[in-house]
């Protein structure tokens, strides 16, 4: 999609506090137009490709989903510097992205077609979350918005070429991109028949996996409807899912329902942050966030910690992703560590993925970027030499286990020091709380916390942990949210 | 009359009162239990504000492991049947030490627990001295302050204390080691430094309500004494 005339590019300025885009994605309802959107992109072969080969959607659905909220509130920020920085990230994390899909076929994430699409395919969902709930948008908010999504491909791209220059002509393509772009791929499939079926529970459910699993065996199946009835004709087609009676009604029913309530509930409740505090309440931001947000959480802690202490007594074993000391076992590692895909093997992106939320995380410069991934890439390189034993340049859960006791290696350690040195951003030499918190999003374990409101991290308690952790003799609070939890 | 602020009771003689009635040992640390729940209730009675038990030394671990797994089972079954009473109570439960791999998990989870459960309550502190030993609290305390990069002429007693574990915790006013035994043994050692110590007869299983209150009238008693000759405020003390 190119454009023969040249068309005025909208201004990235536009992109502030104050766009449509910053309402919609403050409404915890947009997160359901982002997962629309995102079956939408997965259709596409090359997203398709990216998301299967690369992503860690699958295993880790809600890291992938908070973590595009809080890319779009970087890059609605009201320093320009600070939406830049996350233009530039995107594009760094998007060219690491490449490679040949199972048909031979090339895939990148850099490709500006693809890239069109899935700012398009985000705005078609918006405008349809809006129509599904009964409230349509006005005209000029429909051509506003549409130009705030358009200056967000120029932030990524340096210019909209590749979007229609106007919504009227936006439509028209949207619809071809439908009608021509579009595959039954295998992204859309697992996103559409498995995940929401084997969804990880969200961290503020992770000590009650039975009432996950009764919830999840009751909403999952109703999510899935419900998305799939959301999508154009020609995709649901395509994707060969049949017209369940009454998914239609379904559709407009949530749309609808959840319209009302964000009318009657109290405005802060339906903030996707208070949404997304309360599903991980390591992800709220401390401190700043509102205070029913704040007593929302610690009265949910207290309710978690009273439940635990009035049920039965627990074997030792149960508790203990909850726990500091506990030991997993080297399966249970591989699968809640390592292999950050979820495809049963951990290859480069599984590491990569790993550097890749740390770099998300602490907005890291393409310098320390660059360090963090040589250092992840080194360690890959030992990984594979050591323990990939039948040479498919990928570990297996077998391969790992049979080797696992191979500790602190020198290339974990380099990882260790380049995760350090990232981590201490004032160069200090020690990590303070507040350096801690935007890595691991939590205070400091309990025996840290206690000494003192300014106890600090050295260098070498760090790098002890690191190890501690990665080697799967200590599972950590800070570290599981990092990325073990999905 | 005042109460002293801050309490603190060494629990000894649980093995001693076994042995006189020729039960095992472990039945002196059952015994234990209906003790602290009184003495907690009688400290919040009297008005004390900070209570604090010496429930299991870093030494402790030398015991055979038979007793320690039953200790730890104990202590998780007291702390889980009590752990409403208290929140309701008003009472702040805190944990000083808790740090060594040896504690089950399942533990160390109903302590996090029964922390973040109380954490707001403000009727009085109850710190349960926990694989707690004073000397490596002291140690700690030294080791923060080297990862602060303190200069060696601005560490004073005060920039001390407050790298020590709970810097919140006044100076111990009262410290009672029941069956007679009169030791420290390396119990919460920076924070006793002007306390008073009182060593009753009784062993700790037979310690009750009415011996507690005796012991705070032994403590009146000195303090008095002492102001007599000293200061004519003798109640304020060292406290940071």
């Amino acid at each position: 999609m190119s454009a023969e005339t040249i068309v005025e590019q909208p201004d990235i300025s536009i992109l502030c506090p104050d766009a449509l885009l910053n309402g919609y994605c403050q409404d915890a309802r947009w997160g359901l137009a982002v997962v629309r959107a995102t079956v939408l992109e997965a259709a596409h072969p090359q997203i398709g490709a990216a998301l299967i080969e690369n992503s860690t959607f699958v295993a880790h659905p809600w890291r992938r989903i908070f973590n595009t909220l809080l890319s779009v509130q970087r890059v609605l920020d009201a320093d320009p510097r600070v939406r830049d920085k996350e233009g530039a990230r995107l594009n760094r994390m998007h060219a690491r992205i490449a490679g040949v899909d199972p048909k031979g076929r090339p895939y990148n994430a850099m490709d500006p077609d693809a890239r069109a699409w899935v700012v398009g395919s985000l705005f078609e969902s918006t405008v349809n979350l809006n129509r599904m709930s009964g409230v349509s948008m006005s005209a000029d908010d429909m051509v506003r918005l549409y130009e705030e999504f358009r200056a967000f491909l120029v932030l990524l791209e340096g210019n909209a070429d590749h979007l229609p220059a106007t919504v009227e002509e936006f439509w028209p393509y949207f619809d071809d991109v439908i009608e021509r772009g579009l595959e039954n791929t295998e992204a859309m499939r697992i996103i559409l028949f498995e995940l929401f079926g084997r969804m990880p529970a969200p961290p503020l459910l992770r000590g009650h996996p039975a009432l996950w699993a009764a919830g999840r065996g009751m909403a999952g199946p109703v999510i899935t409807e419900f998305l799939k009835a959301t999508l154009p004709e020609s995709v649901r087609q395509r994707a060969g899912l049949a017209d369940v009676p009454g998914a239609h009604t379904l559709t407009r029913g949530v749309y609808m329902g959840t319209g009302v309530a964000a009318r009657v509930l109290p405005q802060s409740w339906t903030r996707t942050d208070t949404v997304i505090g309360l599903l991980d309440p390591s992800l709220a931001n401390g401190g700043s966030g509102p205070s029913l947000l704040s007593s929302l959480r610690r009265q949910q802690r207290r309710a978690a910690a009273l439940v635990r202490l009035l049920s039965p007594m627990s074997g030792d074993g149960a508790s203990s992703s909850a726990s500091g000391s506990a030991a997993r076992s080297a399966e249970r590692f591989f699968a809640e560590v390592l292999d950050q895909t979820g495809d049963g093997y951990v290859s480069w992106p599984d590491i990569a993925a790993m550097a890749r939320e740390v770099a998300s995380r602490l907005d890291l410069d393409a310098d320390g970027e660059e360090r963090l991934f040589d250092a992840f890439a080194g360690w890959w390189r030992e990984l594979a030499s050591t323990l990939d034993g039948d040479g498919d340049g990928r570990v297996s859960r077998a391969e790992y286990a049979a080797a696992a006791s191979s500790a602190a290696s020198p290339a974990l350690v380099r990882v260790a020091e380049v995760l350090f040195e990232a981590t201490d951003a004032d160069g200090d030499q020690t990590i303070s709380a507040v350096e801690h918190r935007a890595l691991f999003r939590t205070a400091f374990s309990r025996d840290v916390e206690t000494s003192g409101q300014d106890a600090r991290y050295s260098r070498s308690e760090f790098v002890r942990e690191f190890l501690a952790f990665m080697s799967g003799r200590q599972s950590s609070a800070g570290y599981d949210s990092l990325l073990a939890q999905a | 009359m005042t109460a002293p602020r801050h309490v603190a009771c060494v629990m000894d003689g649980n093995g001693r009162w076994a042995r006189q009635r020729c039960l095992p040992r472990t039945a002196g640390h059952r015994a234990a239990e209906a003790a602290v729940i009184d003495v907690i209730e009688a400290a919040r009675a009297s008005g004390v504000r900070w209570l604090s038990l010496y429930a299991f030394s870093t030494e402790n671990w030398r015991r055979p492991s038979d007793e320690i797994d039953f200790l730890m089972g104990l202590i998780r079954r007291t702390l889980r049947k009590h752990a409403l009473s208290m929140c309701a109570r008003g009472i702040r439960c805190r944990f000083l030490g808790v740090s060594d791999p040896r504690i089950p998990p399942g533990l160390a989870q109903d302590i996090a627990d029964l922390v973040e459960l109380t954490r707001d309550n403000r009727g009085m502190t109850l710190t349960v001295a926990f694989d707690h030993g004073g000397r490596r609290d002291i140690v700690e305390a030294a080791r923060n302050l080297i990862r602060d990069g303190v200069a060696a002429d601005q560490v004073t007693e005060e920039s001390f204390a407050e790298h020590l574990p709970h810097p919140d915790t006044p100076d111990v006013d009262l410290v009672i080691r029941t069956s007679g035994e009169q030791r420290i043994s390396n119990f919460m050692l920076w924070q006793v430094a002007y306390a008073e110590w009182v060593f009753p007869e009784v062993l700790w299983p037979d310690f009750r309500a009415e011996h507690f209150h005796e012991c705070l009238g032994a403590y009146r008693n000195r303090e008095r004494r002492f102001g007599d000759v000293r200061s004519p405020n003798p109640m304020v003390k060292g406290n940071r």
